[in-house]
């Protein structure tokens, strides 16, 4: 079997009106199924960068990006569109709930863009919420009447609901405080447990530790844990977690 | 995406922005109401006009044909199975006798017509009942007076004279019915009607035909079957060419209607231009509003990319925003335009100097111009909101979902 994500030497190119900036520099990795994977970095290393690439909601300028065996260059954007609602899963640091509308609805959303039945949401959308844990008694209620904890949660069941080949999160602790931020990442660790392969991006080395596996990136560059240890050695102020 | 997801998507951003939303359709609302007010004010002022002329008369045609030979009832049934186009056609015969009663006798118009002619001419009844095909069968001794011959006979022409009986040569004839004075335009010193069938075996000897009308199936364009109605003729009765001018006549009301249509297309040309103007307003007001709406929804337009939009979903989504935004405007303003041409019903019918004398300008919509003024909105809310649908659904996820 393919592994879940394979990036081949991919550079990204952002032209601004400063100049051109180099946010990805010839970055390869691979992670495999079930894998809980953790991206680390400083600001402006790229982080973000990366994640909408392996998100499909950006492209590469060189360099190639396989997602389940499928080179994503090859996809128009409906096929992109499509690759979204079906096989990925996002989490964002800012939630990004709709906030008029219940949990339960939030959770249905990537459902109304992909082929499942509208008899099925309901069930789905609940076993996704069963996942991450949140009390029934909140599924009615509107996504901002809830806390940072729960909005997270549910962004997280939300993620899942479409059972993707990989959930990407983007510092989904980044807005909360260290107690919940915690029991978020205590769900990761779950889901993965229970099979789910997730692309976890933070700059807090205690997030780091959660995951079974986690690369530094540097100025757009990919680095070993053992690459960074030695950088850090070399120089303890260039570390990651500013 | 499904339809009842864009739909229940509509409904929600609709309802969260209602107050918005209203102010923004109020150039819809004033637009539509023009339309709809203009068009209910001329169909009442035309259903005026036709109520004074009778019921029928825009659907009258009479025609005839002199084929060198004697036209029948027989002509007059293979003509009504050839012109599908008629809801009847009906025959009469003219002819002049004294008709007297105990005291009085004058020089009647004696016309033996089928039972259809009522239908057909739209005479109102006054008393009793017209002559039916009863009468016609069995060649019945009735007869039906007009008003004006109620007047020479007893003197009042609102005597109750049903049941009397008339002496039409030297036969005695009961009365069926009166018939409502005839409008100017059929002035006449006195008309009495008796059944065809009667009328040629008793006073005539004759049974040819002198005249005959049709009427048109409704919403039937008069001036396409007035046209086939000559050929018919010319055909039917092996007319030649050079004959067909003086050989077949075939006249409608079509020439009075267009007098009226004239005068109502300067009104016309007012209400279209106020109703053009404020729906450009409008739909201008509208694109504005999903501008902004687009603005300030950047972020979940973002969203919903990432969670696997497709560019086209996001269109359809705005797109349906702004349809349903103008079909609302649209709605209240064929309700605004119909009650609000009520108070118009004064001016309009000083304008045409029609509906006079307690004949009161009702306004008249039809489906026709609320469909109309549906698609109209429909249309609007596709134009005006389509710009901003496409801005939308061409945002950069990436960026959008950053947007602050
Ligand atoms: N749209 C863009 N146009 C130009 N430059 C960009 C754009 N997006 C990002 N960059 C640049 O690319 C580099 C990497 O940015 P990125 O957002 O990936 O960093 P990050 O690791 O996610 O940082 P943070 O931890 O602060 O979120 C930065 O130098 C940034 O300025
Ligand atoms: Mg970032």
């Amino acid at each position: 079997m393919a592994p879940v994500i394979e990036v081949r030497g991919v550079h990204r190119v952002y032209e601004s009106a400063a100049g051109y900036v180099h946010a990805l520099k010839n970055v390869s990795l691979t992670v495999e199924h079930g894998e809980f994977l953790c991206i680390m970095g400083p600001s402006g290393s790229g982080k973000s960068t990366l994640m909408n690439m392996l998100g499909c909601l950006d492209t590469p300028t060189s360099g190639t990006y396989l997602l389940e065996g499928v080179d994503v260059s090859t996809l128009n954007d409906d096929e992109l569109a499509e690759l979204r609602a079906m096989r990925l899963g996002f989490v964002f640091q800012s939630f990004n709930l709709l906030p008029r509308a219940t949990v339960m609805r939030n959770v249905m959303l990537p459902l109304i863009y992909s082929d499942c039945p509208v008899s099925e949401r309901e069930a789905r959308a609940v076993k996704a919420l069963q996942a991450v844990s949140l009390p029934v008694e909140y599924y009615d209620h509107r996504s901002n009447e809830l806390s940072g904890g729960q909005m997270q949660r549910v962004a997280i069941a939300r993620a899942l609901v479409n059972d993707p080949a990989v959930i990407l999160a983007d510092e989904p602790t980044g807005n909360l405080d260290s107690a919940t931020g915690e029991m978020v990442l205590k769900t990761f660790r779950r889901l993965c447990d229970e099979g789910k392969t997730i692309v976890l991006i933070t700059h807090d080395p205690d997030v780091a530790n959660v995951a079974d596996r986690t690369v530094h990136i540097r100025d757009g560059k990919l680095l070993t844990d053992e690459q960074e240890r030695a950088l850090i050695a070399a120089d303890p102020t260039t570390r990651s977690n500013t | 995406m499904r339809v009842r997801d864009l739909v229940y998507e509509t409904a929600t951003a609709l309802d969260s922005n209602r107050g918005r939303s209203l102010l923004t359709i109020l150039g819809i609302v004033i637009g539509i109401a023009a339309v709809i007010a203009m068009t209910a004010l001329i169909g009442g002022v035309k259903q005026s006009l036709v109520g004074e002329l009778g019921l029928n008369q825009a659907r009258l045609v009479q025609l005839y044909a002199w084929p060198g030979r004697t036209v029948t009832l027989d002509d007059l049934e293979a003509l009504e199975e050839l012109m599908p186009e008629y809801e009847c056609l009906t025959a009469s015969s003219f002819w002049s006798f004294e008709v007297k009663n105990e005291t009085k006798k004058f020089d009647a118009s004696v016309m033996g017509v089928l039972p259809s002619y009522q239908k057909v001419s739209g005479l109102k009844m006054a008393q009793g009942t017209f002559i039916t095909d009863e009468n016609e069968d069995k060649g019945d001794l009735v007869v039906v007076l007009d008003q004006n011959s109620v007047k020479q006979l007893y003197g009042d022409p609102n005597e109750e004279v049903v049941g009397k009986t008339v002496m039409i040569n030297n036969g005695s004839y009961t009365i069926k019915g009166v018939t409502e004075a005839t409008s100017a335009l059929m002035a006449s010193g006195g008309t009495v009607y008796v059944p065809y069938s009667t009328c040629a075996t008793r006073l005539s000897g004759y049974w040819g035909v002198d005249d005959m009308m049709g009427l048109a199936r409704e919403g039937a364009n008069m001036e396409t079957i007035a046209d086939k109605t000559r050929d018919t003729l010319i055909d039917y009765f092996n007319i030649s060419d050079d004959n067909a001018e003086d050989a077949v006549y075939v006249y409608t009301m079509q020439s009075v209607i267009d007098e009226l249509n004239s005068t109502m297309a300067s009104f016309e040309l007012l209400m279209t231009a106020v109703a053009s103007i404020s729906l450009l307003v409008g739909g201008i007001g509208i694109m504005n509003m999903m501008l902004t709406n687009v603005t300030e929804r950047i972020r979940e337009i973002g969203l919903r990319k990432a969670l696997g939009a497709r560019s086209s979903d996001i269109t359809m989504q705005f797109l349906l925003e702004s349809i349903c935004l103008c079909l609302v405007g649209g709605i209240i303003g064929i309700l605004v335009g119909y009650f609000g041409s009520f108070a118009l019903t004064g001016l309009a019918g000083g304008v045409f100097d029609v509906g006079g004398e307690g004949n009161t300008i009702v306004p008249a919509i039809d489906m026709k111009s609320v469909v109309m003024a549906t698609g109209i909105s429909v249309g609007i809310g596709v134009l005006f909101g389509y710009y901003p649908a496409r801005r939308a659904s061409k945002l950069d996820p990436v960026e959008s979902l950053h947007y602050q």
